[in-house]
């Protein structure tokens, strides 16, 4: 089994996706599709499997960036290692006029 | 590459991997005769569905248009078509007997039911017979086309069972293929990205206004996609918003450096030559499974996340899932594995050579598990209310 939590698309994202439910205060290993570079950070809350923890801090009304594209705008401020969902991120497009 | 498969060939010269002899309702009101006769004669399928009265204009266009291609697709070996009123009945047998394959029609009104099932049996009944005479030759996967689309996705689909499918799609091009991807909406927040896979400018144009149109019935319906796009399913699964969902769901395409699109199809639109090409469609997946057999497509691989479960009546439905949970709790309905690129037990290349052998062995005739499970869902796609 690999020793590696969550993947990151692209060097300048601003979150990982996680491959295994990491627990609050874990330690958690990430690893870079782009040159398999690895990072380490400490969960502030519950990853499940498939969902999407902060690699440093974002402000809120900051885009949050994924696969090296926006995905959304952070509607509150999110820590790094915390959990990014639909709890404090949501998206530019779908916004009823 | 050498997938070798086994298929039937049509009287047109396409390929099929499967021998159906469909039953084919016009309207609502057929369906009963059409399933009464697929219980009584054995290697028959009726196609219902619940549409077909008072359609008109282009949403009966499209009704025609998806119920000649499906009969014309090169998995049925024959076509019976059974409407209340004959003229319906008789234009969508026309339309299928353009392949040269055997089709009848019958109507209902002046015979009533029963007499209906009758002599629709005794026609089904010769054309099962002519099906089953039918041999297989040995063919290439690339002489087929494919489709693809993704559901119940999640963020493995982006991370790797998508990026998969697009490893597939490169290779069955690179020797000649045919395949068809889509879906309109899922393309929201990443269509920037999609519009530079297109071959030319003129149809990465098309496509980029086929997409501000789309975007634009939604606004000026007042309403928005939140709590559509992404799904329920999707955000359990870790998706949060459309961008996310698109930029996930666009990897299907491949790598633009190993293969463009060819070309933007209508709705059930059969693409004209080999390669990538894109429907402008639904993301529904039933319906677009259903406008893809219509457009000719034999063999559809369908990536998921959280374990979509669909199946089509006469195209076999390839699942492959990168999600191990979905993996475990969802067994019955994976054919492929890919789970193993999270954890960097096996690359996308390998995890494409993966998806490729399961093809084949459904392209040489061997069940899928949404065949085994009897998943059959046949939707026609609405463009607005009847008359």
């Amino acid at each position: 089994m690999a020793d590696h939590k969550f993947l990151i698309h692209e060097k300048n994202d601003s979150v990982g996706v996680a491959i295994i439910n990491i627990n609050e205060g874990d330690i958690a290993k990430g690893i870079f599709l782009t040159d398999n570079g690895s990072i380490e950070i400490t969960a502030a809350a519950s990853i499940p499997l498939g969902h999407k923890i902060a690699l440093h801090p974002i402000k809120a009304g900051e885009f949050v960036i994924e696969y090296g594209e926006k995905i959304g705008r952070a509607f509150k401020d999110i820590a790094k290692g915390d959990l990014v969902h639909t709890h404090n991120l949501k998206s530019i497009h779908w916004i009823k006029k | 590459m050498s997938e070798k498969i086994l298929a039937y060939k049509r009287e047109n010269g396409n390929l099929g991997i499967r021998n159906y002899v469909a039953i084919i309702p016009v309207d609502d009101l057929s369906n009963n005769a059409a399933e009464s006769v697929a219980k009584i004669i054995k290697g028959t399928i009726a196609l219902s569905h619940p549409y077909g009265r008072l359609q008109f204009g282009e949403d009966l266009n499209l009704h025609f248009r998806t119920l000649i291609g499906n009969g014309a697709n090169p998995n049925v070996a024959a076509a019976i078509i059974i409407g209340i009123e004959p003229n319906w009945a008789k234009k969508i047998a026309d339309g299928i007997a353009k392949t040269g394959k055997p089709v009848a029609y019958f109507g209902i009104e002046g015979y009533g039911l029963l007499k209906t099932i009758e002599r629709a049996s005794r026609k089904a009944k010769e054309f099962v017979q002519f099906a089953t005479a039918q041999e297989k030759i040995e063919a290439n996967l690339s002489d087929l086309i494919i489709s693809f689309k993704c559901g119940e996705s999640d963020t493995t689909s982006g991370l790797a069972g998508n990026p998969t499918a697009g490893r597939v799609a490169e290779r069955l091009t690179a020797e000649g293929g045919t395949v068809i991807m889509g879906e309109t909406s899922e393309t929201t927040g990443a269509e920037h990205i999609l519009a530079q896979h297109f071959a030319t400018k003129e149809l990465s144009d098309k496509y980029l206004k086929i997409h501000r149109d789309y975007l634009k019935i939604i606004e000026d319906s007042g309403e928005d996609l939140l709590g559509s796009q992404p799904t329920e399913g999707n955000i359990a699964g870790g998706l949060t918003t459309i961008e996310e969902k698109a930029l996930g769901n666009i990897q299907k395409a491949g790598r633009k450096e190993k293969v463009l699109i060819q070309s933007v199809l209508g709705l059930a639109e059969k693409p004209q030559t080999k390669g990538l090409h894109f429907m402008d469609s639904s993301s529904a997946a039933a319906e677009y499974i259903t406008l893809m057999g219509a457009a000719g497509a034999v063999l559809h691989l369908f990536i998921t996340g959280q374990g979509n479960i669909v199946g089509n009546p006469i195209i076999p439905v390839i699942k492959i899932t990168a999600n191990p949970k979905t993996v475990t709790e969802m067994s019955e309905h994976i054919d492929v594995d890919v789970s193993g690129i999270l954890t960097n037990e096996i690359n996308l290349d390998q995890a494409a050579d993966k998806v490729l052998d399961a093809l084949t062995a459904a392209a040489r005739g061997q069940f899928t598990a949404a065949e085994v499970l009897g998943q059959q869902e046949f939707v026609l796609t609405r463009l607005y209310p009847s008359a």
